[in-house]
């Protein structure tokens, strides 16, 4: 593989799977890539794992939720061998005591429903209606670039369609949407339901990945956001393989376009000649020219480390320094030998995606107890158990079990070398009450504590959003007003990481948005990309 | 029955037998001294009333008790008589406290690049020992403030200004490796202005000073204290700055009235400060134009081309705060210029509101009565479409005993400073008048 000699059009640094989108979108618009990652793997937190040989497990990210179908038409993922073991999966809020609850998605779900909460069946109808209709407000903008800004006719024709929209909705949805901005998760759902199990599951929801609490402002606007990025994709899945087989699908896209992949390559530095990026310098000294360097890093890594705050005015640099990402999940992968029984849990819901959020009072506890560093006593988590689905990731008869534990802080009091034991015991403990006998299953398990996310999978902070997603930091404020728009200050730097619009998870919009903003402001070539924009998104 | 103030308190007796083996009736026992100083731990900026640290040198040279308030120190508003001063200013030389200047030493060895970044002006031909006049932005090219940045080494500088920028300057820090210190405290310092400026110095024993070049600055001693003199002031004329030590600075405050004293050197006050810089010219920052920041209405922030004829922008460097805002606004003209103004009138006045047309276009921000010109003068911030006016006029009032009386006075835009002195920029500085 040419290294020097060639001539690239972009390098892109980090090999997450928005660096990879970006790579292979920007290939398909003619520039030639290269992709550096620092690590022996492609990938970030989007990969699969081993716990065992035999038991493989996503290892981070375990659902894919809002990865939109368009992406996967152009990049042709499904020749480059992405599949899945299931589709449009269900959410069950787990009970203690075995009364679970069915999230329902279907007219014949809803009157199980129904039947379990009489009393908050009619609330909830529509309370996921009004959730639709605002989510379905805000989705598009999660599927397009914001607008630049300081370009105001570009902002009125937003804001004209955004109002058309809710009008088109009966005019009280962008109202109402104005009035929840502010508003709590907890508040909204105290007003509205009386099962506890219910108001625990859907704030778990709205508050998952960030570091509020149900009762802060803001959430309830999150709880939108999430919706609205699950509409970017079509419903939960599980992609065969772990999501490793997402990233390897990617990777492939990126090798079909001609782009160059180079593992173990550590960007020390991006190259800024007159004032214009030129490439970057590997950590052993080697310099790789490009006159396009896209960052899907951190935007505070990328931007104060490798391109340092130096090279960036002072009111651009001040933005970066409020976001410190710090990531309250921690994940535990947990093998075992044999099918784990929960109780009072349908046969056929062992592959759903199970909440264990039994009260907003419980996230709360759980929430208080991270901001002053320390796990709750009563974790709260998302477990799935993607072995029920996809037979390849555990030996016949064997399982993986995949459990994402929120509100755990990255810094623990007593430090995580010393409280680890004790965590994984709570978690077990606490699956051991849902589904007793768990515990002699287990033949092997895997914990990664927040900062087991950062060094392992360099997510910096552990945080997988690069950022907090809050109402400042969303669209063009996202990461900081200086860099909404994918661009940086710096002429041929851009992002392309979940830090940027529109956040976090395993979407690859971010990439996919940046490499179209790239695109268009660098249109020397004839792009095949530039077509995607005529297209409106769904 | 006996009030409860009257028993004695539980608290007395514990307090009582709390150190045991200190007899308080032993007369002749040890006393450690530092137990009866003063501990009261004062936070560096919990002081609201400064003194400089020539205050009480100064206040001897005090006959009017007529004091005001300069960035939080008292200062002499005059110390004699405003037309003595200036009169001493013009004819001979006047010396004048200016330590509650804020005075900034960075050092490191990004020093350099750190201030190409921060302040707009190319630092190029700044060498060791010189000082130059620069301006800082923020990234909406809007002004922060202006000051005399010195370079005392190669990777050592001192920034003066009028207002304080820590906070700026250490957000501006960030990815440098460089040290900023606020050293207004530990740094007195002395203005000597007037065209006998250099012979004061000279009988004061500082060898060659002719030879100094404006804007440089070297060291030497004053009656055997180190000190730091430039050829800097803003008075329009010749003129030396004194960077001392703050303990030696009243020794050469004495000194340097009683060597010169002779020759007319007199101690002067603000008043007169501020008289010589409106007749150069010279816009004070936090008077005649806000800092970006405290700006609470956009428009009343300024940009360099609002500000200076000549702005100290260089655009030639890749990268400094408020570059790209700067080459958009450098395109468009000023909306709204700073400009010196004269007035008609032989008596002072004072005014604010500035006309044309007969309608409001700008506000004098100083003003004062020049006798150089023998007229008032002021620096206004006015409208640009309004400065082609051919009826620029002030609103002033005047005061009859205790009545006021509003009048119209004619003005118009000064082309030339009220006194700029070619003796400012003579090599070798003249040593008479």
């Amino acid at each position: 593989m040419a290294w020097g000699g060639r001539k690239y059009d972009a390098i892109v640094i980090g090999g997450g799977h928005n660096g990879l989108v970006a790579a292979a979108c920007l290939g398909r618009a003619h520039r030639r890539v290269l992709l550096v990652e620092a690590r022996d793997r492609l990938g970030g937190a989007a990969a699969t794992a081993e716990i065992l040989p035999g038991y493989r497990v996503s290892a981070v990210a375990h659902l894919l939720e809002g990865f939109p179908r368009r992406l996967e038409r152009e990049l042709k993922l499904g020749k480059h061998g992405l599949r899945y073991a299931a589709r449009n999966i269900p959410t069950v809020a787990l009970d203690r005591d075995g009364k679970h609850l069915l999230l329902p998605r279907s007219r014949k779900e809803f009157s199980a429903f129904a039947a379990h909460l009489p009393k908050d069946a009619v609330a909830y109808r529509d309370y996921i209606s009004r959730l639709q209709t605002q989510a379905a407000l805000v989705a598009p903008l999660f599927a397009e670039a914001p607008p630049k800004p300081g370009d105001a006719e570009a902002l009125r024709q937003l804001l004209r369609r955004l109002v058309w929209r809710a009008e088109l909705g009966g005019g009280a949805t962008l109202r109402r949407l104005m009035r929840i901005l502010p508003e709590s998760i907890g508040d909204l759902l105290d007003a509205e339901f009386e099962s506890p199990l219910l108001k625990g599951a859907l704030a778990f929801d709205a508050t998952l990945g960030g570091s509020e609490g149900p009762y802060a402002p803001g959430t309830a606007f999150r709880a939108v956001c999430r919706e609205a990025m699950r509409m970017q994709g079509q419903g939960v899945r599980l992609p065969q393989g772990g999501m490793g087989s997402v990233v390897d699908a990617l990777a492939a896209a990126v090798s079909a376009q001609r782009g160059e992949i180079r593992l173990g390559a550590r960007v020390a530095r991006i190259l800024v000649e007159d004032g214009v990026a030129a490439g970057v310098e590997m950590e052993d000294g080697f310099i790789v020219r490009a006159p396009l360097v896209v960052s899907s890093a951190g935007p505070r890594n990328t931007l104060l480390e490798l391109l340092g705050a130096a090279r960036l005015e002072t009111g651009p640099a001040m933005q970066l320094r409020a976001p410190a990402p710090g990531g309250t999940s921690a994940k535990v992968n947990l093998a075992l030998e044999g099918a784990p029984q929960f109780a009072g849990l349908a046969p056929e819901l062992h592959g759903a995606r199970l909440v264990i959020s039994p009260s907003l009072e419980e996230l709360g506890h759980a929430n208080a107890a991270c901001r002053e560093g320390d796990f709750a006593s009563d974790p709260v988590m998302e477990v799935t158990i993607p072995s029920m689905s996809d037979g390849t990731l555990a030996p016949a008869g064997h399982h993986v079990l995949s459990v994402l534990v929120h509100h755990v802080p990255y810094d623990i009091e007593g430090g995580w070398p010393a409280r680890r034991e004790a965590f994984v015991q709570r978690v077990v403990r606490t699956l051991e009450h849902y589904a007793p006998g768990i515990g002699d299953l287990m033949i092997a398990g895997e914990i990664l504590t927040p900062p087991d996310i950062e060094t392992k999978y360099g997510l910096a902070g552990g945080d997988w959003h690069q950022g907090d997603v809050r109402l400042d930091r969303l669209f063009g404020f996202r990461p900081a007003p200086a860099f909404g728009r994918y661009g940086t200050p710096v002429p041929g730097l851009y992002l392309c990481g979940a830090g940027s619009h529109p956040g976090g998870g395993v979407t690859g919009l971010p990439g996919f948005l940046a490499a179209e903003v790239i695109a268009a402001e660098t249109s020397v070539k004839r792009t095949s990309v530039g077509q995607l924009d005529e297209r409106e998104p769904a | 029955m006996i009030p409860d103030t009257l028993l004695p308190s539980p608290q007395d007796e514990e307090v009582e037998n709390l150190h045991p083996e200190i007899d308080p009736l032993d007369e002749r026992a040890a006393v450690d001294p530092a137990l009866f100083e003063d501990m009261r731990a004062e936070p560096v900026f919990a002081r609201a009333v400064l003194t400089s640290p020539l205050h009480l040198a100064v206040a001897a040279e005090s006959r009017t008790n007529n004091w005001t308030v300069w960035n939080g120190f008292t200062t002499p508003a005059t110390l004699t008589d405003l037309g003595d001063e200036y009169r001493a200013l013009r004819g001979a030389a006047a010396l004048m406290d200016i330590s509650p200047l804020v005075k900034y030493r960075i050092a490191g060895r990004d020093a350099r690049p750190f201030l190409d970044r921060l302040v707009t002006r190319d630092l190029g031909a700044l060498e060791v020992d010189r000082a130059l006049h620069v301006v800082f932005c923020e990234g909406n090219g809007f002004v922060l403030g202006d000051g005399l940045l010195f370079r005392l080494d190669d990777d050592e500088y001192r920034l003066v200004t009028e207002e304080t920028h820590l906070a700026w300057l250490l957000d501006s820090a960030v990815g440098f490796r460089v040290r900023i210190e606020d050293v207004s405290a530990t740094l007195a310092v002395l203005s000597l202005q007037g065209p006998l400026a250099a012979l004061c110095l000279a009988e004061a024993g500082v060898a060659n000073i002719a030879e100094l070049l404006p804007f440089a600055a070297r060291w030497t001693e004053i009656a055997g204290m180190p000190a730091y003199v430039s050829r800097t002031g803003a008075s329009g004329d010749l003129g030396y700055e004194i960077w001392i030590d703050p303990d030696d600075a009243p020794h050469a405050w004495r000194f340097l009235l009683e060597k010169s004293g002779p020759y007319g050197l007199t101690p002067a006050g603000f008043d007169l400060r501020e008289l010589a810089r409106l007749e150069t010219g010279f816009p004070r920052a936090g008077k005649d134009y806000l800092s970006a920041f405290a700006a609470i209405d956009a428009a009343d922030a300024r940009t360099p081309f609002d500000l200076w004829v000549e702005p100290l922008v260089d655009f030639g460097k890749p990268l400094f705060n408020g570059r790209e805002a700067l080459r958009r606004l450098v395109l468009v003209e000023p909306r709204r210029r700073v400009v010196p103004l004269v007035v008609d009138g032989l008596e002072p006045a004072r005014f604010a509101a500035v006309h044309a047309n007969g309608r409001l276009a700008g506000t004098a921000t100083s003003i004062g009565f020049s006798p150089a010109l023998a007229a008032n003068i002021a620096l206004a911030t006015v409208d640009a479409a309004a400065l082609a006016a051919s009826d620029l006029a002030v609103r002033a009032e005047r005061r009859e005993g205790v009545s006021v009386r509003e009048i119209v006075l004619p003005a118009r835009v000064l082309t030339e400073p009220a006194w700029n002195n070619p003796r400012r920029l003579a090599i070798p500085a003249p040593l008479k008048a």
